[in-house]
């Protein structure tokens, strides 16, 4: 269905309110997914489905209900199952549904008919040229690549009314030899933009690098991190403490005013940029605003849903999740800005550090002093007077991010789209970090 | 259910599918949350939908859809036909499946009182009584408590004959109380943490929790953390309650154990294992202490069910014997790949996503001993309680796991609270030093409710048997 299409059933449904408030969500998902092993596709998916929530409030009190399937009764289910709900809450401080506001519908949102079209075939063939690539250089190719196509629609008794269609493509490549592996990915709203072969060509080099590793011990190293490590870094802030329910509740590293990270490091979340899928609204339909959270190091704002905003008295930035909710306003477009270094120049300063490709495994140690653990993986090279020497086994890192951030030493002037665990866009550069501290 | 089945199975062999099966499946969850007094959410998720499995051309394709109609779902049979005929011309080798019985029946969770039978009022009201017994210290600034039940009625039908019939339902509950100060912050959880400790049961399940009867506990150990020492570092005994020693028996034995990292399907995404085929049956994984099961018959685990998701009976296997790698979590896919039969461990998150191998209930069997005994007979260690955070290779060999709170034992005896604790090793030397595991009376089914694997992600319930048990010569430190 289209966006205007599942406007009408939202605007039927809110009008067959008889008291108090409404919100209805409707989306429309077509996810198709192609998965290789062993340069052998092994798994090959589709799947599609309309999902329903109605949250209802009345007299202070919300429910919430949500449907997927059930055909042409799942708005009547989900109102019911919303009003079963809401009829057991409390009274309680509700922050209100939000209004329209004059512009609402201008912003850009991702979208590619190509992508929307994509066949099973079509992206069979594109595997095929990893895996191809990879058969000839004798080693193995692991990965998936998925197109996904959803339209969103947000109707509600306050006049609230906006719908959205987006489209995502996204390919991550692991290389395997005999004794060891590489990795790359490439996203984008449009599958014909996948620069394939160049992620085929990255993939099976940093492979062919990596066989053969040797162990160097644990330590404090000066480190180059790849776009993809420092995604993991990236979201790790996110969720922890660019969200105004965590400094609310005194969870968050954030220091407003105070200088925690070095002047070189900005970093922003903008759903209007067409380099990070852009979206033009939250999950309560607010249009959702650019905010730098870290301005030259400093701790500058965080992202707001409507009930933090309440709190605070201030606007929501448009940053919500599906309300109510336990968690809060999440950036879901975090991008750090670029330094002028050429990536390919970041070594020459280094007289003796590491490379990290990627990031494995990463979680929260410490929130409050953003420490977090995880593993190096495919692709870890040791540099030695300028120049990248030899790989070097993984490694396991225990690390403040935002120490990290105050050691950094170049910010590189490329950047690449990255998607972290919890699958936001993150539009990532290299860095060189002064001292990175790595534990076994 | 079964005339939707029938059409599916059909189409998808005249659009020439040489093996065929679907899994039809309505699910309710429920959900309640108070959150600092108020009642934060009630949620009720409702869904339905069938997923459909091909071979053709001697390739999978998989296609699922939520619009139950005749002509939607024949579509969607073609879809998946289409699907595997695309990949069977990248394709060189063609899916064989070991043998498996074509299998007829019914299968329903035992519970003493229905869930969805309880009132939301009696549930919230349970919630209400939990978050006032949390409420009385000031340092706590955030209380949180909830809630999950789910009913899921699931068909599975396959072209070799298979009809199975299953209703599962799911009883969790927990709570969070953080407390903080200018420069700390401290979260306590129970009965476990990440929100819940669920099982496959009824109301009954909640009622033994008894978390209001826990709440006040709870809250005072999360003030106390705030002005405890910082965990003691070295190499010392180790000592972990059941609910850790779960979490580290899901990272180190379920995930490696899985046939499917084992032969590279996983390789891009959740990683491979280092128990490869040619260590099975002689590779010494742990202690003589060690004994560890995949157990789908054990209730009240998570993954307790009739039959998993491609028809293959619940049963129990060994995967460790008393320290020796014995056996794999399979599939008749990836058994067939090393000449042995699916011990029926395919899961799917859903009708929307295809089956691929996950943990059932996979145990640490009780020993002999007890947390007091062990204890007693520790000269300087930490007694670690509930998982704060957890990290692991790709390979399932280096670990770092750290706990919401310690306890530090000298001589015999439990000395202080410690704050921050983290540990640190590799799989098969810190199996290799455990010397005690405690008896069946300390033995309690826990776990995971967010365990996730597979491109689409999938998320999956799984359950884990553990005691507390010890570990001699473990890297301790503070989190920094």
């Amino acid at each position: 269905m289209s966006g205007e299409a599942l406007l009408d059933l939202g605007d039927r449904a809110v009008a067959s309110l008889s008291h108090g408030e409404a919100e209805v969500i409707i989306s429309e998902t077509r996810s198709e997914l192609t998965r290789f092993a062993g340069n052998e596709i092994h798994q090959s998916v589709a799947e599609r489905f309309r999902h329903v929530r109605v949250r209802l409030i009345d007299a202070g009190r919300t429910g919430v209900g949500e449907v997927r399937g059930h055909d042409d009764r799942a708005i009547t289910l989900a109102f019911e199952a919303a009003e079963d709900s809401r009829r057991v809450t409390a009274e309680s401080d509700v922050s209100p549904l939000p209004a329209p506001t004059p512009g609402d519908g201008d912003e850009p949102v991702a979208f590619a008919e190509a992508t929307a079209e994509a066949t099973p075939l079509g992206r069979a063939e594109l595997v095929s040229i990893i895996t191809d690539a990879a058969a000839a250089h004798q080693v193995n190719a692991y990965g998936a690549l998925s197109t996904t196509t959803t339209t969103t629609a947000i109707v509600t008794s306050a006049g609230l009314r906006r719908s959205a269609t987006a489209t995502q493509a996204s390919l991550v490549a692991v290389a395997r030899g005999d004794d060891g592996g590489g990795y790359a990915s490439r996203h984008s709203a449009d599958i014909d933009a996948l620069d394939v072969p160049g992620l085929a060509s990255e993939v099976v080099d940093t492979c062919e690098r990596n066989q053969g590793a040797t162990t160097i011990g644990p330590g404090d190293y000066e480190v180059i991190l790849s776009p993809y490590a420092v995604t993991d870094l990236l979201e790790h802030l996110a969720w922890g403490g660019f969200s105004a329910l965590a400094v609310q509740e005194h969870r968050s590293f954030m220091r407003f005013g105070e200088k925690l990270m070095s002047d070189m490091i900005t970093i922003r979340d903008d759903a209007r940029t067409n380099e990070i899928f852009p979206f033009p609204f939250d999950d309560e339909g607010v249009s959702t605003r650019p905010v730098t959270m870290i301005d030259r190091g400093v701790c500058s704002a965080v992202v707001y849903d409507m009930p933090t905003a309440l709190h605070d008295a201030i606007a929501s930035t448009g940053h919500s999740l599906p309300q109510p909710n336990t968690w809060g306003p999440l950036p879901r477009h975090v991008a750090m800005d670029a330094g002028d270094t050429p990536w390919r120049d970041m070594a020459a300063s280094v007289s003796r550090g590491l490379y990290i490709t990627r990031f494995w495994y990463v979680r929260d140690v410490h929130p409050l002093r953003t420490v977090i653990t995880g593993m190096t993986r495919e692709g870890t090279f040791l540099i030695e007077n300028g120049s990248i020497t030899r790989p070097v086994k993984d490694l396991r890192f225990t690390q403040s991010i935002v120490e990290a951030l105050a050691s950094v030493v170049q910010v590189s002037r490329e950047r690449r789209l990255e998607l972290g665990e919890g699958e936001s866009g993150v539009l990532s550069p290299w860095l060189h970090i002064g001292r990175f501290s790595f534990t076994s | 259910m079964r005339d939707l089945s029938e059409r599916a199975l059909d189409a998808a062999s005249a659009a020439g599918a040489s093996y065929a099966d679907c899994r039809i499946i309505n699910s309710r969850v429920q959900r309640l949350t108070v959150k600092n007094g108020v009642v934060a959410s009630v949620e009720v998720f409702e869904d339905e939908g069938i997923g459909i499995r091909v071979i053709a051309g001697g390739a999978w394709g998989f296609a699922g859809v939520d619009d139950l109609s005749p002509a939607s779902i024949e579509e969607a049979a073609r879809h998946a036909v289409s699907i595997a005929k695309a990949s069977s011309r990248v394709n060189r080798t063609p899916v064989r499946l070991a043998p498996a019985p074509a299998l007829v029946g019914e299968f329903r969770t035992p519970v003493v009182r229905d869930p969805f039978e309880v009132s939301l009022d009696d549930k919230v009201n349970l919630l209400m009584r939990t978050d006032e017994a949390m409420s009385h210290l000031a340092q706590i600034r955030v209380r949180e408590c909830s809630l999950e039940f789910g009913r899921e009625i699931k068909h599975f039908a396959s072209s070799d004959g298979a009809r199975l019939d299953q209703t599962i339902i799911e009883s969790g509950g927990g709570m969070d109380a953080t407390a903080t100060s200018d420069d700390e912050v401290q979260t306590r959880s129970f009965p476990n943490s990440f929100g819940r400790h669920q099982v496959r049961a009824g109301w009954e399940a909640i009622e033994a929790f008894d978390l209001p009867g826990n709440a006040g506990r709870i809250a005072e150990e999360a003030v106390a953390l705030l002005t405890a020492a910082e965990c003691p570092a070295g190499t010392m005994t180790v000592i972990l309650d059941a609910t850790q020693a779960a979490l580290q028996v899901h990272e180190s034995c379920g995930h490696p154990t899985e046939l499917d990292r084992v032969l590279g399907h996983e390789a891009a995404y959740a990683g491979t294992s280092f128990l490869t085929p040619d260590l099975l049956g002689t590779f010494r994984y742990g202690s003589e202490q060690v004994t560890m099961t995949a157990d789908s018959t054990r209730a009240p685990g998570l993954g307790t069910f009739g039959w998993d998701d491609e028809g293959v009976a619940a049963q129990r296997s060994v995967l460790v014997d008393r320290g020796l790698f014995t056996g794999y979590l399979s599939s008749r896919e990836t058994a067939a790949a090393i000449g042995q039969v699916s011990n029926g461990c395919m899961r799917a998150d859903g009708w929307g996503r295809l089956p691929i191998i996950r943990m059932t209930n996979i145990n640490l069997e009780p020993g002999t001993s007890s947390l007091e005994e062990m204890i007693a007979t520790t000269e300087h260690g930490v007694y670690l309680e509930t998982n704060r955070s957890w990290s692991i290779d790709d390979r399932r060999l280096n670990f770092q796991f750290g706990t919401q709170n310690g306890w530090e034992i000298v001589d015999g005896k439990r000395v202080r609270l410690v704050r921050n604790p983290i540990y640190s090793g590799q799989t098969p030397e810190f199996w290799g030093s455990c010397d005690a595991v405690a008896g069946p009376a300390e033995w309690q089914m826990f776990g995971v409710v967010n365990c996730g694997k597979g491109q689409p992600s999938q998320l999956m319930h799984v359950g884990h048997g553990a005691a507390p048990c010890r570990f001699r010569n473990v890297r301790v430190e503070p989190a920094r």
